[in-house]
């Protein structure tokens, strides 16, 4: 008993030494430094005095590291702020002159001269300019401008050659900025220089074909990548294929070969432009970019697609898109630090100044920092839509809500347009300020005659505005706009409360689009040529009309200062166009229908007919003149940007067979 | 990618508390690094997947043991820095394929200690830092040992500050290297560059075409797309903590802490300082410390002695002036503080520029608009700067963010999943075939003890119709995105929806068309607070707003199969064939926190209840039906970690429904008959 007793308790103690003998061993061979050189070194060491190393820097290197005087000019590079005088600038904003050119000028040339001129930023004086923009010769007959006038060592001056130049320059572009396309690596500035796309012959001057892409996703079975060969072709390469499309040496193995004629690009996911280069083809096969594709996340796929989209409608569709956002870039600097919170000091301090683009950029704190976030450059839509000079904010404006995570603040202004003699609109001014939406009501007085001195008693603020009498004026952003809805109403428009309630609630859903109750249409008229569009009722719509409908206040700041100043005019000119005009605006910039909401049928036998023929109308059929004027938008675009929508946005239980009493807006279902 | 970006710039925050904190920095240096070489464009078609790091058992060696090599006066040193060095001129790209996974591999050469003829060292063997930057890389999956493999190489020639070598015989240690081949592929680190007086932005080393990741690059050494420009590393960091400060106001409105100014910076700022008052405060060294308190922990103000960087979370915005070096560790410690840096520095090329978007969390002033820094900031609204110090990257990216509308030519995939209904499954297929833009039809057969009826009983219909038959009986099969879907469109519908017209069904499909990134879809619901029980609540009464539509009738994008099988956060979707229950709200969830968007409810409501189940649908059941459903939304709402659904007031109609209009004119006249 007792030896058995001993025994065990002998092999307990042994086994537990073994145990313990087990467990220590790995311990103990990590402690006892192995010979340190010998064999493989294996990763990189843990030091046994890392503790005792000494920092990098010694105690207050970091800190004071000796004050040295500010950095003087150096010859040679040039980077913004040291080769550009910001203070040509002050008071006067990007503005650009552009030399005429000597002796006869080119088709594209004397296009993009226009487009300059058109833009926002033209001036005619040189003196005045803050950059001063120069056209390199772009057709062999052209002769080489001598040194320009106001050359000064190129000093604010950007050299712009869409085309490579056919002669070589006769002087130094020493501190020019220069645009081209293709620029070497060895002469580019970063920063300051800009390089350009390499622009067919015949790039339309301004509008530009749409992006190709008519879906989100690509297509099941089509081709993962296609080459580019030599001579305009593509070697288009199968999904299916793993062999290497550009190696001889796997000729053989390849998919079907199809090759296409430069003209057509070809249907494929991705298309691969090799340099030239006798090793490029090497090169990619070591990247190994046919198999990274085939491992790209759809997600990746899907917004590379569509990035491309957005890159090419933004900026590169057109002439007028590459130039205008050559000199956005170049005017981010400025534009960036004029205005802000431009919002409140924006023109508006003073009720319409005819020269609104000087009082623009009053503030003299050029060159400050830049707020036109990378978001606004590469997201739809894109940076010449977003103007710089609106807020510094993204928030602000109508299209960054979801990616900020942001809500359009949460009332609206009402600007009810007026001027016509009689009573003040007191049914209309009572509906809307019925609506617990409502900021404010705005009037903006365009009559010869005085405005009312009495106007009704309303729970919110009534202001009155005067106006100019243009019917541009409608879309002017008076400062006295706080808020980011607008209700644009007309004196003669009739609405009730829950109309105005729902519209202001779907408007939050899509703050960068149109929500209105009138409807019109276009329509390709094959006899006459051209565009047409009606207000019959019909079953889709392309465009509301402002006479009654919530958008965002940016698109008054768009309007105003981002428009070509003819088309503007033309709408001065024929009062129905300014709706198209409108309509065509914030089309061109969300591409999408603007929406349409319930409007009682009641309110149109209630209407008093239109005071001002050819005014803006309700029901009426526009008139010839009228319809002249979409076909000049169409052209003043370069494209026709109006997108149809069948559809109308109604309460959740509109007109169910469901009790009134469980309906929030029951008063839209009067008949 | 930009989770990490973003890691690193509040970096400094997360890098408390001494070793680990190191190597937290480290490894996120390194891993931005590389990140800023792949946006370079080299690297960008790398798969960067994690390959699992091989064991190695670490060796333990004293740094006096390391092997002191000698460099002959006149053994060869590398050309200066090649500046037209880009990367598809000066590095070699053959060396980084053709390995496993395609991996990019680093290769780190051992410790040597570099001595003269004289045998005086040519730099300390290795500082504190670099050995923690080292040992990051090291223990990542970046490391190899074997050489031969490496597409990468890392000297373990610490050249992290220029003070602290020769310069010359620096470079004749780079020159040596087993695989310096003109510095082709060799990654050098390093943070304080250049000396007095000149004080160079990059490194003086000759270091010919090695590619540089420098603190302090100006716009004149920096090679775009090739060199990386990293912070300059600040102790404090290691040594402090810092509690977290959220936005709002500050008592300063501006602080400068740099000890180093240039007296005509420091006169502006004063200046600044006069005309302001207590908005601005200007700080320098102290000149009376008691002894043992380090220098680098306080900073005065006339004779007011402030904590140090814990100072810099009283103000909003600080600035970060250049010194003799353009790269500021001060940079790092106000970013950690969540001061706004106001970068007075021209040239000065920020911290992983490539990578990360400075203007969304740093204002830069010109040198010669310091005087106008505080009205240039005072312009700032409010909002920017709460924004600015959120360093807030954007919530919502919508994956189908291009606004365009799809051409109806491409109709859409019906996928009506079934289990053993086939005579209510055959009366849909015959519904939905008349759907004028239907394309094809899907039937997702889920029981796997019964095989579809054959194939000549099924309904013969103008469009292919396809048999898929699921290996096991799960709700999620619905949403598997199929090779046979080949439209965008798809509508998932039930084997029992067949009270939905043509018309509507068509019209639904318009409207998918016009919001093609949302659940479009008949039947709506709604989800409800519930106060008293503190949770969410599901509603399937008449009420005036939706948040979801059902997926028993609904058009969505065909991405979002894609999304549900294979990007579902969580267990959701073992939740949810576990309970064979609510894969329509976890669709609804998934699509709405992806897109930040709300779903469409198109036409009016209909009784949805099909003629054969009214047996089931009594009314004990239906609670528990409802109870069933709630707890889902609490689940999912729980797993996203917030509520994604957004509640609206509208549906869709066509333009003219209801309206006093002629029937026969209407394009979808069938709309909302019971």
């Amino acid at each position: 008993m007792q030896s058995w007793r001993r025994k065990s308790l002998w092999l307990a103690l042994l086994a537990s030494w073994l145990l313990v003998l087990l467990g220590l061993f790995p311990l103990l061979r990590l402690s006892v430094p192995t010979s340190p050189w010998a064999g493989a070194p294996q990763g990189w060491p843990r030091w046994l005095d890392a503790e005792l190393l000494q920092s990098f820097a010694k105690p207050g290197e970091l800190l004071e590291d000796g004050p040295r005087p500010p950095q003087a000019l150096r010859g040679g590079s040039c980077n913004w702020g040291a080769c550009f005088d910001t203070s040509k600038c002050r008071g006067g904003g990007l503005k650009v002159f552009v030399y005429p050119a000597a002796g006869p000028v080119s088709e594209t040339r004397r296009r993009i001269l226009a487009s300059v001129e058109g833009s926002r930023y033209h001036t005619l004086s040189a003196a005045e300019a803050c950059l001063l923009l120069l056209l390199s010769p772009d057709t062999s007959t052209g002769e080489c401008d001598p040194v320009p006038p106001q050359w000064d060592g190129g000093r604010n001056h950007l050299v712009l050659s869409l085309h490579p130049a056919p002669c070589p320059r006769t002087f130094q572009l020493g501190q020019a900025m220069v645009a081209e396309a293709s620029p070497t690596v060895d002469t580019f500035r970063p920063g300051f220089d800009v390089a350009l796309p390499l622009l067919p012959e015949a790039h339309p001057l301004r509008g530009g074909a749409p992006g190709q892409l008519r879906q989100h996703s690509p297509r099941p079975g089509v081709a993962l990548l296609a080459l580019a060969e030599d001579g305009g072709r593509w070697h288009v390469a199968g999904t299916d294929f793993s062999a290497c499309p550009w190696d001889g040496r796997c000729e053989q193995d390849r998919g079907p070969k199809q090759t296409h004629p430069g003209a057509t690009l070809p249907n494929a996911t991705f298309c691969l432009i090799p340099g030239r280069g006798p090793d490029v083809l090497h090169f990619l096969q070591a990247l190994q970019v046919l198999t990274a594709l085939q491992e790209m996340p759809l997600t990746r796929v899907l917004a590379l697609r569509q990035q491309t989209q957005f890159l090419w409608d933004a900026y590169f569709s057109s002439v007028e898109k590459v130039i205008h956002t050559t000199l956005e870039v170049r005017g981010i600097h400025l534009m960036g630090a004029l205005v802000f919170g431009s919002a409140s000091s924006l023109p508006l301090s003073m009720p319409l100044s005819s020269d609104t683009s000087s009082a623009l950029i009053i503030q003299d704190r050029i060159f400050g920092p830049s707020a036109h976030p990378s978001l606004l450059w590469n997201s739809p839509p894109g940076a010449i839509l977003a103007l710089p000079t609106f807020s510094p904010s993204p928030s602000d404006f109508p299209f960054y809500h979801l990616q900020q995570g942001s809500r359009p603040l949460g009332r609206f202004s009402a600007l009810i347009w007026g001027g016509a003699p009689g009573q003040p609109p007191l049914k209309l001014i009572q509906a809307v300020a019925g609506s617990q939406h409502c900021a404010q009501i705005l009037v903006l007085w365009s009559s010869e005659k005085p405005p009312p001195t009495r106007w009704p008693k309303t729970a919110v603020p009534l202001t009155v505005i005067d106006g100019h009498r243009k019917v541009s004026d409608r879309f002017f952003p008076y400062s006295a706009i706080s808020t980011d809805a607008i209700l644009s109403l007309d004196a003669h428009s009739s609405l009730s409360t829950s109309e105005v309630d729902f519209a202001f609630v779907v408007w939050q859903s899509f703050p960068e689009r149109m929500v209105g109750f009138l409807t019109w249409s276009h329509f390709w008229d094959e006899a006459r040529g051209g565009w047409g569009y009606t207000a019959k009722r019909t079953n889709e719509f392309s465009m509301v009309l402002t006479s009654a409908a919530f958008y965002h206040r940016y698109y008054h700041t768009l309007f105003t200062h981002a428009l070509p100043k003819a088309l503007r005019t033309l709408a001065d000119e024929a009062p129905t166009c300014v709706d198209v005009l409108m309509n065509f605006l914030v089309a061109s910039v969300t591409k999408l229908p603007p929406i349409k909401v319930p409007y009682g049928m009641w309110h149109q036998e209630a209407r008093p007919p239109p005071l001002e023929p050819g005014g803006p109308g309700l029901r009426q059929e526009p008139q010839p003149a009228a319809q002249n004027c979409i076909n000049q938008m169409a052209a003043g675009f370069g494209h026709m940007p109006l997108v149809s929508s069948r559809l109308r946005l109604d309460p959740v239980l509109f007109k169910d067979p469901v009790s009134v009493l469980r309906k929030k807006y029951r008063s839209l279902e009067k008949p | 990618m930009c989770a990490s970006v973003k890691y690193n710039i509040r970096g400094p925050a997360l890098i408390p508390r001494m070793k680990t904190k190191h190597r937290i920095y480290y490894i996120t240096l390194f891993s931005i690094v590389l990140l800023g070489l792949i946006a370079t464009g080299m690297f960008q078609f790398w798969p960067h997947s994690i390959e699992s790091s091989s064991d190695w058992s670490v060796q333990k060696r004293s740094i006096r043991d390391v092997p002191v090599v000698r460099l002959p006066a006149d053994s060869p040193v590398p050309e200066r820095g090649d500046l037209s060095c880009r990367m598809h001129t000066c590095f070699d790209v053959y060396r980084c394929g053709f390995n496993p996974k395609n991996k990019i591999k680093v290769y780190i050469y051992s410790l040597k200690k570099y001595v003269d003829d004289a045998g005086v060292p040519v730099s300390s063997t290795i500082s504190q830092e670099y050995n923690e930057l080292l040992t990051a890389v090291a223990d990542s999956d970046y490391y190899t040992e074997d050489i031969a493999r490496a597409c990468l190489f890392i000297p373990s020639i610490d050249l992290l500050n220029q003070n602290a070598l020769r310069v010359k015989e620096t470079a004749q240690a780079l020159a040596q290297l087993s695989r310096w081949d003109r510095g082709t592929n060799h990654l050098l680190f390093n943070m304080l560059p250049g000396g007095p007086p000149d004080y160079n932005t990059a490194l003086d080393v000759p270091r010919d075409r090695a590619l540089l990741a420098g603190g302090g690059f100006s716009t004149w050494t920096y090679r775009q797309g090739y060199d990386v420009s990293i912070p300059v590393y600040s102790p404090l960091s290691a040594e402090v903590d810092l509690p977290e400060k959220g936005p709002g106001p500050r008592r300063y409105f501006l602080l400068s802490s740099q000890m180093a100014l240039h007296p005509e910076y420091r006169e502006e700022l004063a200046a600044l300082q006069a005309r302001h008052g207590e908005a601005v405060l200007v700080l320098d060294k102290c000149t009376n410390l008691s002894e043992g308190i380090p220098a680098a922990r306080k900073r005065c103000h006339k004779h007011q002695v402030f904590d140090y960087p814990q100072v810099l979370q009283e103000a909003t915005f600080c600035v970060v002036p250049r010194g003799a070096r353009l790269g500021q560790a001060v940079l790092s410690d106000v970013l950690w503080a969540g001061c706004i840096p106001v970068i007075i520095a021209d040239s000065y090329i920020l911290p992983f520029s490539e990578v990360l978007d400075w203007k969304r969390a740093s204002v830069a002033v010109p040198e010669e608009k310091m005087s106008d820094v505080y009205s240039i900031l005072q312009s700032i609204p409010q909002r920017q700067i709460e924004e600015m110090q959120r360093q807030k990257w954007g919530s919502v990216s919508n994956p189908l963010f291009l606004p365009l509308i799809p051409p109806q030519s491409q109709g859409f995939t019906a996928i009506v999943l079934t289990y053993d209904r086939v005579e209510s499954l055959f009366r849909v297929i015959t519904e939905v075939s008349k759907v004028p833009s239907l394309s094809k039809l899907l039937v997702v057969w889920n029981n796997q003890n019964k095989n579809p009826p054959d194939d000549s009983l099924w309904p013969k219909i103008r469009v292919p119709l396809k048999v898929v038959r699921t290996a096991e009986n799960k709700l999620s099969n619905r949403f598997f995105p199929y090779d046979e879907i080949e439209t965008e469109a798809v509508l998932a519908i039930d084997d029992d929806i067949i009270m939905l017209t043509s018309d509507e069904l068509q019209f639904g499909y318009e409207v998918w068309r016009e919001f093609p990134d949302r659940l479009v879809g008949y039947p709506g619901r709604l989800h409800l607070w519930d106060h008293e029980m503190s949770k969410w609540k599901y509603e399937s009464e008449w009420t005036n707003e939706v948040s979801m539509v059902l997926t028993g009738a609904a058009f969505y994008h065909k991405y979002f199969n894609y999304l549900y099988t294979y990007k579902m956060p969580g267990d959701i979707k073992n939740w949810v064939d576990a309970h064979m229950n609510c894969e329509d709200i976890a669709m609804n969830f998934l699509v709405a926190n992806v897109t930040g968007k709300a779903v469409i409810k198109v036409t009016p409501r209909k009784k949805f209840k099909c003629p054969e189940c009214t047996a089931i649908d009594g009314l004990s059941l239906d609670q528990t039906h409802m109870v069933e459903r709630s707890e889902c939304i609490n689940k999912f709402a729980s797993v996203f970690g917030t509520m994604p659904l957004k509640v609206v007031e509208h549906r869709a109609d066509p333009v003219l429904y209801k309206d006093d209009f002629p029937e026969k004119l209407k394009s979808f006249p069938n709309i909302g008959s019971l």
